[in-house]
């Protein structure tokens, strides 16, 4: 007989009161006579929060919410003992991920094609060669609405149809595995954790296109990828779903392997075709687009890892399954990797029109330490920010745009109060500086003069006129940049000046940093009335700049002080005044 | 593996899963990072010197970054669950208690509320 087990958390923040009803549960169990086929586990998390103690209950799958010693008995006779649910325990509304993308990510085996075969793997490959027309597959991705994941939400089928119908002798796919977000890794995950699943996208996208040679742009920081595509196209070639007249049909399709040497500006799809071609990742103007003139002036899609994980999903379910997901113009799920202040950061993958604030609070457990969320921004350093008070909206590429974000790849960080949003946006604008090609002036000149704008803001040199430059270079560059690096790069600036122009303010009028991140603004020093003269803070400053004696107390040493904070966060009796 | 027709494809598609006792853990970059490897090994080495039949199998990247290394383990007569922050210590009690004993290991359990499609 199977066992019954009960798995118990406790998911208030402050309390655990599992230990007593564990002891509860065993108690009466005894008394029942059940003890041996039931068995009370405590668990460390069961990804619900905020719902008192929950106790799970396998193998029925139900989810029981604000547990409650009274409840131990009939729990045990009524639903372990009879079977029957009971109704007013139940919690109904769990917030859970829907996993699309990464159906088979932690599932099964990457390295084995049978096991990606018996989980439905390449059945849409047979079905769009032998069943389908070319022109059939692209109007089953149409219907499931499918956009572009790399960030732009350009649909997936339109793309494919304008390579479609443009002439040419031969045809390209590149699958754009140069995955280059700070904090994102979503398409690595999937490459490392199903290869097979974009392999089958990139062969399909390659007949609907009429390609017959397709790439793999993966950066060479991502050695594990790599190897496991590697091993994925020998198993795949071997089988004949690559090659020459795939699974009988007339269609040969080539695969290989490029890497991409460092560069983020080659996820832009021009200098990634560049890339490839053997020249110097820059990007060129478009048009002509990729579509018409792409690798070696012939016709090329580039779809994102995460777009062409989907394709197999949409031709196994049908497009119509696909659209039913998600909000009326962003169909299908969204993967995105949370990382920052969160209890629990990892790869989140949700139905499109969730609202930012489940993903933060419900699905990966809220704020780090419970502290005051201040903003989340996604899309890297070509999106923005989003306050708290927008975070009831739906995640969608429409709603993103509106709050002056985007969807992007799927970086998602939180940030707590404890965040300068100058700063941020100045590591984000670095990042762009040093990335960016130099090939364009305004991305060149502009991100450089308006970091060094951001530098005097944030080291409290600034003036009022200079947050004024800051928005006329911002404009110049978005209208005049060459590629999206460019275009975008002052994104994060203009979206933390537009919901927190007043921290911006305090910088340049109070020189004064509110989460003490700016260090030319910021001291630190012991105010005598608290200190207790543990030395703890002496003990632990990096640089020694505490000096002082258990009888004489502690004082900073303000030219040693490099304004770590070390001792700001270790003191118990919140002696270290930061202003 | 031979070259494959659709025939394959579909029998193997809609063949029963297999259904015995398995060991998965999550081996992408996060999971080697945090010490996968290590825990596979130690498995690995008990399997043999308990003399168990059990498939001992490596995944992907489940998501849950912040408690890798993950394990996942099903056994006869229990229901599959999953253990993160796996050490080598743990994954020692989990051999014992969990798969010699069949008795699931307090404070280690990470579950996931996940719809697959």
């Amino acid at each position: 007989m199977n066992k019954t087990i009960l798995l118990i958390k406790d998911t208030a923040a402050s309390s655990d009161t599992t230990k007593d009803l564990k002891a509860a549960f065993e108690k009466t169990a005894r008394e029942l006579g059940m003890e041996d086929s039931v068995q009370v586990v405590r668990v460390s998390d069961l990804g619900i929060y905020n719902q008192g103690v929950v106790v799970k209950i396998l193998p029925n799958d139900l989810i029981y919410g604000h547990v409650k010693p009274e409840h131990v008995e009939k729990i045990l006779k009524v639903t372990v003992k009879e079977g029957t649910p009971i109704e007013d325990l139940i919690l109904r509304n769990v917030v859970s991920q829907t996993r699309i993308v990464l159906r088979n990510c932690g599932v099964i085996n990457p390295e084995s094609i049978e096991e990606y075969i018996s989980n439905q793997g390449y059945t849409s490959l047979a079905k769009c060669l032998l069943d389908m027309k070319p022109q059939d597959v692209i109007d089953e991705v149409k219907k499931s609405g499918l956009r572009g994941r790399g960030g732009a939400g350009f649909p997936t089928w339109m793309k494919w149809n304008l390579a479609r119908t443009s002439p040419g002798d031969q045809k390209y796919v590149i699958c754009n595995g140069d995955e280059g977000d700070p904090g994102a890794y979503m398409d690595r995950s999937v490459l490392e954790g199903d290869p097979h699943s974009v392999i089958e996208g990139m062969v399909i996208a390659g007949y609907a296109i009429g390609a017959k040679q397709g790439f793999f742009y993966i950066r060479a920081e991502y050695p594990l990828a790599i190897s496991r595509i590697e091993t994925a196209l020998k198993q795949a070639y071997d089988a004949g779903l690559l090659g020459k007249n795939i699974l009988g049909s007339d269609f040969s399709f080539d695969l290989e392997i490029r890497l991409g040497a460092g560069a983020f500006v080659c996820g832009e799809e021009t200098a990634l075709i560049a890339s490839i071609e053997g020249k110097r990742g820059t990007p060129r103007p478009r048009p002509p687009f990729p579509s018409d003139k792409g690798l070696w002036d012939k016709p090329t899609i580039i779809n994102n890892v995460e777009t062409l994980a989907n394709i197999a999903v949409v031709f196994q379910k049908g497009g119509d399954f696909f659209s039913s997901i998600g909000t009326e113009k962003s169909k299908g799920t969204k993967v995105f990797a949370v990382t920052g202040k969160v209890e629990h950061s990892g790869l989140v993958e949700i139905a499109m029109g969730t609202p930012i604030r489940d993903i933060v609070y419900n699905i990966c457990g809220g704020v780090l330490n419970g502290k005051k969320i201040m903003a989340v921004q996604t899309g890297g350093p070509s999106g923005g920010v989003i306050p708290e008070k927008y975070l009831d909206t739906p995640v969608s590429y429409e709603h993103l745009i509106e709050l002056g974000s985007i969807m992007g790849s799927g970086g998602m960080i939180v940030m707590d109060v404890t965040d300068c949003m100058v700063d941020i946006s100045k590591f984000y604008l670095r990042f762009c500086v040093d990335e960016s090609c130099g090939k364009c002036a305004p991305c060149r000149i502009g991100g450089f003069q308006m970091l060094k704008l951001l530098e005097k803001v944030t080291d409290g040199e600034a003036t009022p006129d200079d947050i004024e430059t800051i928005r006329r270079i911002a404009h110049t560059m978005q209208k005049a940049s060459l590629c999206a690096l460019g275009q975008t790069a002052p994104n994060p600036v203009m979206s933390t000046l537009r919901y927190f122009e007043e921290e911006y303010l305090q910088h340049v009028q109070d020189k004064k940093c509110r989460a003490g991140k700016c260090k030319k603004l910021t001291r630190f020093s012991i105010s005598t009335d608290k200190c207790k003269k543990c030395s703890l803070c002496s003990k632990n400053c990096p640089v020694g700049a505490i000096p002082g004696s258990k009888e004489q107390g502690y004082s900073v040493d303000q030219a040693k002080c490099i304004k770590c904070g070390r001792c700001f966060e270790i003191c118990k009796f919140e002696a270290i005044v930061r202003s | 593996m031979g070259k494959l027709t659709r025939q394959d494809i579909d029998n193997l598609a809609k063949s029963p899963k297999k259904t015995g006792a398995y060991i998965k853990i999550g081996m992408s970059t996060c999971g080697i990072a945090a010490g996968a490897q290590e825990v596979y090994d130690l498995f690995e080495k008990e399997i043999k010197a308990h003399n168990i039949s059990i498939d001992l199998k490596k995944t992907g990247c489940l998501g849950m970054c912040h408690c890798e290394p993950l394990v996942e383990i099903a056994v006869e007569g229990l229901p599959a669950v999953i253990y993160g922050r796996v050490t080598q210590e743990i994954a020692q009690r989990l051999m014992e208690d969990h798969i010699c004993h069949k008795r699931l290991v307090n404070d280690h359990i990470y579950e996931l509320p996940v719809k697959r499609c």
